[in-house]
């Protein structure tokens, strides 16, 4: 599958922070990361969105050099990232996937102690450390050990703990996942504000309404490929949907379906769990069309929508299934 | 930097319940139940004096010899043997024995005998005295009529040593203190706890917490070191307290040399860190599984060092002799050993170099390991 790419004007023009060039990365037998190519330039918000499994976090890893992989290039900030280029770590922030702090240190200890590992003055770093439990809302906290957190406090103080020493280039790994929404508002807002004051970010996610709100550019991965990048805007104008309807309908004839079918643009149109769904370009024209077959052909229905396509939509049109399988 | 890591090391030893009750509360506890159990074997292994009670009658006042001879080794002194008893007669006699507040009595009628009401080693030793005297009694009235003068008789009587008794120890043999240097033995092996956490802790594919440390920019030598020593200090503090706590708490004696028993302490803190290190790297297992393997070799060595059975040591050592020297917790618990038996240093310090030669072995197989930055999966 080729991978589809626009050409947006968001980051265009700016310095890639981040080239991987076709990398390849092998578990045994499978392929985890198949020819995987990635540019993020200065500034951005990038979005990795795919699948479970799809390749998300082991393209971090290796972008990272966590990971040893078969094939490709990756460099970050125009130098090849190597384990021990401590120069580059220096200007990046992780957070993972996983929560990774310690049990028996409280947050003002945690933070402290990965801001220490990039920040040796004393006095610059508790400034630091301070500002970082601001961001994250943690200041009621502050002598609390993580297991007396709730877990969208522990995923905060996972973030405060990546981010504490003001990274050029952020990675975060699902910061979200098992959050309740509160923080998980309290997140994204705080990415955002990270993002203006310089930090270029990777974040990735399966979760495509925070990608869609979040990132100004969006890479959808499916089994270890970039099968389309671009912004969301682009991304959608990418595929034939512009506008997709569904109405509950109790019992939809087949010849009616057969004419909605007929309908010179739409492309799609299913009928299952007494409800209609509908697929065609955003030009207007269509709802009405359907509404107006539906009572010619007597047929009752109920409530009826039309909404713009999602990255789900796109990732469905692309890769032929549901983001969410 | 150093500090940093450091100190929050030491936080994280003094925080963590695990390693609190295996480094801290069972060695205390398995000290103070040592000394429940083994305060009296010592004292059970020591000779008091018996009480024997002897008639008072006609016979026994006119045997001035047999009285003066029981009398020297009765009374108070070190070296007497009898809690002696006179006793106006027999039936006074009978009736101590009887009750059992004497072990036996003398009655001297031709000539001296023993009565008992059963048999065992203080109504032995007492037939012993009485058979002694009786033997050199009718070999000096033999030399006597046969013409001997007073400086063979004088002679006969002088006690011939033809051994001598040398002390080859400052401090008196105990039993018990075997018990309490495998104890500390033990105590330097878990420090493992405190290798095995380092290790998890800098791994990115053991541990979440690895590999964001694994993306820090520092070098990986550098942090190991630090942490490291982090556990290296807490441990060793650990074993300052217990000593501390066996020492002055339970009274007991690790001889005079008190800077040797910190440097014994140090050195098995250092064997035990590296050991749980080498264990953690060399291991594919889950950490779960990972702390079980640690405990069950420490157990095993601990054991064969004569933690649970004493003189276990000395059969492997008789048996076994490589499995004796290669066995840590033996070579540490023989270092306190040398130090309170032993004048020279000899030994001692063969021990302490085998340590560190054992720490250092450890240290570069986890270094082998551990070097590794990237990794086929995380």
């Amino acid at each position: 599958m080729a991978e589809i790419t626009g050409r947006g004007p968001n980051g265009a023009g700016a310095s890639p922070v981040i080239k991987v060039r076709s990398l390849v990365k092998r578990y045994g037998e499978l392929v985890a990361l198949d020819h995987f190519e990635l540019e993020v330039r200065r500034g951005e918000i990038f979005g990795l969105l795919g699948p479970n499994g799809s390749g998300k976090t082991t393209a971090i890893n290796c972008m990272l050099s966590l990971l040893k992989y078969g094939k490709g290039e990756v460099s970050l900030f125009g130098e090849p990232m190597k384990s021990d280029n401590y120069a580059v770590k220096k200007r990046i922030g992780v957070v993972m996937q996983n929560v990774a702090v310690f049990n028996e240190l409280t947050v003002v200890e945690n933070i402290d102690y990965f801001c220490g590992l990039y920040v040796p003055e004393k006095a610059k770093r508790k400034a630091l450390t301070d500002e970082a439990i601001a961001f994250t809302g943690l200041d009621d906290y502050r002598k609390f050990l993580p297991k007396k957190l709730s877990g969208g406090l522990l995923r905060r103080l996972n973030i405060a703990c990546g981010i504490a020493h003001k990274p050029e280039l952020i990675f975060l790994d699902e910061p979200t996942v098992a959050v309740d929404p509160q923080s998980r508002n309290h997140i994204l807002e705080g990415i955002r504000e990270l993002n203006r004051n310089g930090a270029t970010v990777v974040y990735t996610s399966h979760y495509m309404e925070e990608v869609e709100q979040l990132c100004t550019r969006i890479m959808i991965m499916d089994k270890g490929k970039a099968v389309a990048t671009g912004t969301k805007e682009e991304l959608k104008a990418m595929i034939r949907t512009g506008e997709k309807l569904t109405a509950e309908i109790y019992d939809l004839p087949e010849n009616v379906l057969g004419e909605i079918r007929g309908v010179d643009g739409i492309f799609q149109a299913d009928y299952s769990d007494n409800r209609l769904t509908a697929r065609y370009p955003a030009d207007g024209r269509h709802m009405i069309t359907i509404l107006d077959i539906l009572r010619r052909g007597n047929v009752a229905f109920g409530r009826v929508s039309s909404e713009p396509p999602t990255l789900n939509d796109v990732f469905l049109e692309i890769t032929g299934k549901e983001l969410k399988d | 930097m150093f500090w940093n890591i450091y100190w929050k090391r030491i936080l994280w030893f003094v925080r963590n319940t695990e390693t609190i009750i295996w480094t801290w509360i069972f060695p205390l506890m398995l000290a103070t139940l040592f000394y429940a159990v083994f305060t009296n074997i010592d004292a059970s292994g020591q000779f008091s004096r018996m009480p024997v009670g002897v008639v008072d009658n006609g016979a026994y006042r006119q045997d001035a010899a047999f009285r003066a001879a029981l009398e020297s080794v009765s009374g108070e002194g070190d070296g007497s043997l009898f809690d002696l008893r006179l006793l106006p007669s027999q039936g006074e006699a009978d009736t101590l024995l009887e009750k059992g507040e004497i072990d036996g009595y003398i009655l001297v009628e031709d000539v001296p005998v023993l009565i008992v009401s059963g048999s065992g080693l203080r109504q032995t030793i007492t037939k012993s005295f009485i058979d002694r005297y009786l033997q050199t009694k009718g070999a000096v009235e033999a030399v006597i009529l046969r013409g001997g003068d007073f400086e063979s008789v004088s002679a006969f009587l002088e006690p011939a040593d033809y051994t001598e008794e040398i002390s080859l120890s400052q401090n008196p043999p105990t039993e018990k203190v075997g018990y309490f240097y495998a104890l500390l033995a033990m105590v330097c092996l878990y420090g493992g706890f405190q290798g095995m956490t380092t290790v998890t802790g800098l791994q990115a594919n053991l541990s979440p917490l690895g590999a964001r440390r694994t993306m820090a920019p520092v070098g990986r030598f550098r942090m190991v070191a630090y942490d490291m020593l982090g556990g290296v200090t807490t441990q060793y503090m650990c074993l300052l307290v217990i000593v501390a706590y066996i020492n002055f708490v339970l009274g007991v004696s690790f001889g005079p040399k008190l800077w040797l028993v910190l440097l014994t302490c140090l050195a098995g803190s250092l064997l035990g860190v590296a050991f749980g290190a080498m264990i953690s790297v060399t291991s594919k297992l889950k950490a779960q599984a990972k702390i079980a393997v640690l405990i069950t070799v420490t157990m095993v060595c601990c054991f064969l060092s004569g933690l649970m059975v004493s003189g276990i040591n000395y059969t492997v050592v008789q048996n076994a002799p490589a499995v004796a020297w290669l066995n840590p917790a033996a070579r540490i618990a023989d270092a306190f050993y040398c130090l309170y038996y032993y004048d020279t240093y000899e030994r001692f310090f063969l021990n302490i170099g085998i340590i560190m030669a054992m720490t250092t072995a450890m240290l570069a197989v986890t270094a082998v390991f551990v070097r590794r930055q990237r990794y086929e999966s995380i």
